[in-house]
């Protein structure tokens, strides 16, 4: 078998997406929270087009217990690694090095990327990277991924990767077991390139991923490796005195490897670090970050770039221009109304997709990448906590959760970072509820902050509430536990401007592929529903709820319709109506049709990951929740209203 | 075992920040796979921690990992006091 691959493993939040991207130039989410790459990616390297880079997700720990760390151990048990670089970060040493006893036993050919060591530096601390070469018998290279610095080097000294040596012996009775077990396992289940010391402590720690690759490999000698294991067990080799063993062998490497020099005085960012969950200042801070946000977002993208692109360039150059053609040369009528027409695929798909939906989400995902890569979701995480909490949840699920206001179809794959499938369903659920998608989110800051602040206060009212209320009732409902935090906090960091870009413009591509061919064919169904008579008849047989419950204007009901096939296709259409809308309209449309079922894309993620049943149940009550919400706040707002 | 007995343990979540101690124990009323976490972040018999927050949730330094734990969990992390 050919070996083609070389895998980068590490523990989260070493800079291994960074790694990766500098190995292979290709475009990969990279976020300095734990947990990111929930899915492994590959691609060629740079360096050598034969050769598969692939990054695995960060490992707190092996023997793998989360889903991130049975994926990195899928991929070192099948994929055909011909070595692995394990990136570890200079400042916490220890933990890297914990990780590395456990490669060390797998006998896979490595190199260690000794990532950060600028961070080290600047916290007073230097790491001998030759004394840790020669303990560890395999090239150590240091390396500042995000500044490119020691890429050449590792590249160069890949073709030198050797297998590490040891880290550690067991006290005697571990390695007595670990004999045992590992000769047993050389004898029934041989590894075409992981060592069997180092199957027999994943498989004596309990590795869910080595237990499946042994009972499947072993057939029937499984049950004899199955009570080596429990005697071992019995003889007090648990995986918490096996794990507690090799951290203190990478204690005493880390140690006699690194030098620390005076105590800097606290650096900057650590300082920002704990101001920004500062229990007083951390409030003005959220509120000054969230305020900069609505004005990039809001006020500049859905403002004045959508005024630019809309009224200038689409509303006086292009659709006067494109309609004139197309009426010109196109004779059949029809055809002509298809291509430019009230329901036509360049005056409402393309415009909607490119003037109206394009602004919003560029400058959405350029705030959100700068968030992302300064540290600060994972600070969030502690702040939210609390309230969490409430809905039985974590503040871990602040992460999915903001990242649903960028696309609830990426975020609710990104559930996956959390514990529980108790956890996931609760938070999947709310998000489809009621977490709006930076295309919608950025339609009704258009929109609502057009009319007034203080609208827009109340959509933020309502949507905190139903999601409190939702969540509240979902906790009690849903059986299980709820799982505290814990959490590790990534140094705050300044944003590197290149990243942000490449991850806006890959994040871009992505949406554009996917939201233009969904545009077309919503305004396709609009057309046909329309040409056939069925727009109108399905508007009047709406109308009694949406002008008599809701108050909204009829052809409102046509934004309901479109909603089925995007969110913000929907929102879309009620903000094309905001000249007719009054404040009470704009709150009442803007708040149903941010609960209103979620798009189509992200309803075939929730089937992928929940399953059809629970999408069927997840849509029942949805739909007519979100009439009812919008009906009560109709009525509670008009009577506010005529009170003043 | 003299020594250890004259050590008195409390709940890291009784300390001030500033604090700098050793861990005890990390007792049974934590999950035993979110326990393996914690020990695989540092957070381990004998090694040392320096309080740097209680609100809103505890956190601690453990070498130069930043580590957050909520209440319920920083309660049962048990440190001598020296």
């Amino acid at each position: 078998m050919t070996l083609t691959a070389i895998a980068l493993v590490g523990n989260p939040n070493v800079g291994k997406s960074v790694l990766f991207h500098r190995l292979t130039g290709a475009y990969v989410n990279v976020s300095n929270y734990p947990g990111t790459t929930v899915e492994v990616a590959r691609a060629p390297a740079r360096f050598d087009a034969g050769v598969d880079l692939i990054d695995t997700p960060g490992v707190l720990t092996l023997p793998a217990r989360s889903d991130d760390e049975r994926a990195t151990m899928r991929a070192l048990l099948h994929e055909p690694l011909r070595a692995v670089i394990q990136v570890g970060d200079a400042k916490n040493l220890r933990r890297s090095l914990t990780l590395t006893a456990l490669l060390a036993d797998l006998g896979l050919p490595t190199v260690v990327a000794l990532n950060m060591h600028d961070e080290a530096g600047a916290r007073g601390m230097t790491v001998d990277a030759s004394a840790l070469s020669a303990a560890l018998g395999a090239p150590v290279v240091p390396t500042v991924a995000t500044g490119g610095e020691g890429i050449a080097q590792l590249t160069r000294h890949l073709p030198l990767a050797r297998s590490l040596l040891p880290l550690l012996h067991y006290d005697a009775a571990a390695e007595a077991a670990i004999t045992d077990l590992a000769a047993r396992i050389a004898a029934v289940a041989p590894h075409p390139r992981l060592a069997a010391r180092g199957l027999a402590i994943l498989y004596l720690g309990q590795d869910k991923e080595v237990e499946a690759w042994l009972q499947e490999t072993a057939g029937e000698a499984y049950a004899a490796l199955t009570a080596l294991r429990e005697a071992a067990h019995a003889g007090g080799v648990t995986p918490a005195a096996l794990a507690h063993e090799r951290g203190e062998a990478a204690g005493t490497l880390a140690a006699r490897v690194t030098a620390r020099g005076a105590q800097p005085s606290p650096l900057l960012a650590h300082r920002i670090g704990q101001l920004v969950i500062h229990r007083v200042w951390a409030w003005p801070i959220l509120l000054a970050v969230l305020f900069v946000v609505y004005e990039f977002v809001g006020v500049f993208g859905a403002g004045t770039l959508v005024g630019l692109l809309e009224e200038n360039l689409f509303g006086k150059h292009l659709n006067p221009a494109i309609t004139g053609f197309v009426q010109q040369y196109i004779q059949i009528g029809w055809l002509a109304d298809l291509l430019v027409g009230q329901y036509g695929l360049w005056t409402m798909g393309m415009t909607y997709a490119l003037a109206l939906i394009l602004p919003i989400v560029t400058t959405f995902f350029i705030a959100f990448g700068l968030l992302e890569d300064s540290g600060y979701f994972a600070r969030l995480s502690v702040l939210a906590n609390r309230l969490f909490k409430l809905i039985g949840l974590n503040g871990r699920a602040v992460l999915p959760m903001v990242l649903g206001l960028g696309c609830v179809t990426m975020a609710t794959l990104t559930t996956r970072i959390l514990h529980s499938p108790r956890e996931r369903l609760i938070t999947i659920f709310l998000m489809a509820l009621a977490i709006p998608c930076s295309a919608q989110l950025g339609v009704v800051l258009g929109l609502l902050g057009a009319v007034s602040f203080s609208a827009l206060l109340i959509w933020v009212a309502a949507m905190v509430a139903v999601l409190m209320l939702a969540g509240f009732l979902a906790a009690k409902l849903i059986p299980g536990r709820r799982i505290p935090l814990v959490t590790e906090m990534p140094p705050i960091r300044l944003p590197l401007a290149g990243n942000v870009a490449k991850k806006t413009v890959g994040r871009l591509k992505w949406y554009l592929v996917e939201v233009i061919p969904l545009f077309l064919l919503g305004t396709l169904i609009m057309f046909i529903l329309d040409r056939f008579g069925a727009l109108p008849a399905i508007i009047s047989a709406g109308e009694p709820l949406v002008s008599g419950w809701l108050g909204l204007p009829k052809e409102a009901s046509a934004a309901f319709v479109m909603g089925f096939l995007r969110r913000d296709f929907g929102a879309t259409g009620l903000f094309a109506l905001s000249s007719q809308l009054t404040p009470i309209q704009a709150v009442v449309g803007m708040v149903t049709i941010t609960l209103f079922v979620p798009c189509i894309a992200s309803m075939m993620v929730i089937v992928k990951e929940q399953g059809l049943k629970i999408a069927a149940a997840m849509l029942a009550f949805i739909i007519p929740f979100a009439f009812l919400v919008g009906g009560l706040l109709n009525l509670l707002l008009h009577a506010v209203w005529s009170a003043a | 075992m003299n020594t250890a007995a004259k050590t008195s343990r409390v709940p890291l979540s009784f300390l001030l920040p500033g604090a700098r101690v050793n861990v005890d124990t990390l007792d049974d009323a934590i999950d035993s796979q979110q326990r393996e976490q914690l020990i695989a972040y540092g957070l381990a018999p004998d090694r040392l921690v320096v309080v740097l927050q209680q609100r809103p949730m505890t956190i601690v330094m453990i070498d130069e990992v930043e580590l957050a734990l909520e209440d319920s969990v920083a309660r049962h992390v048990w440190v001598k006091r020296k």
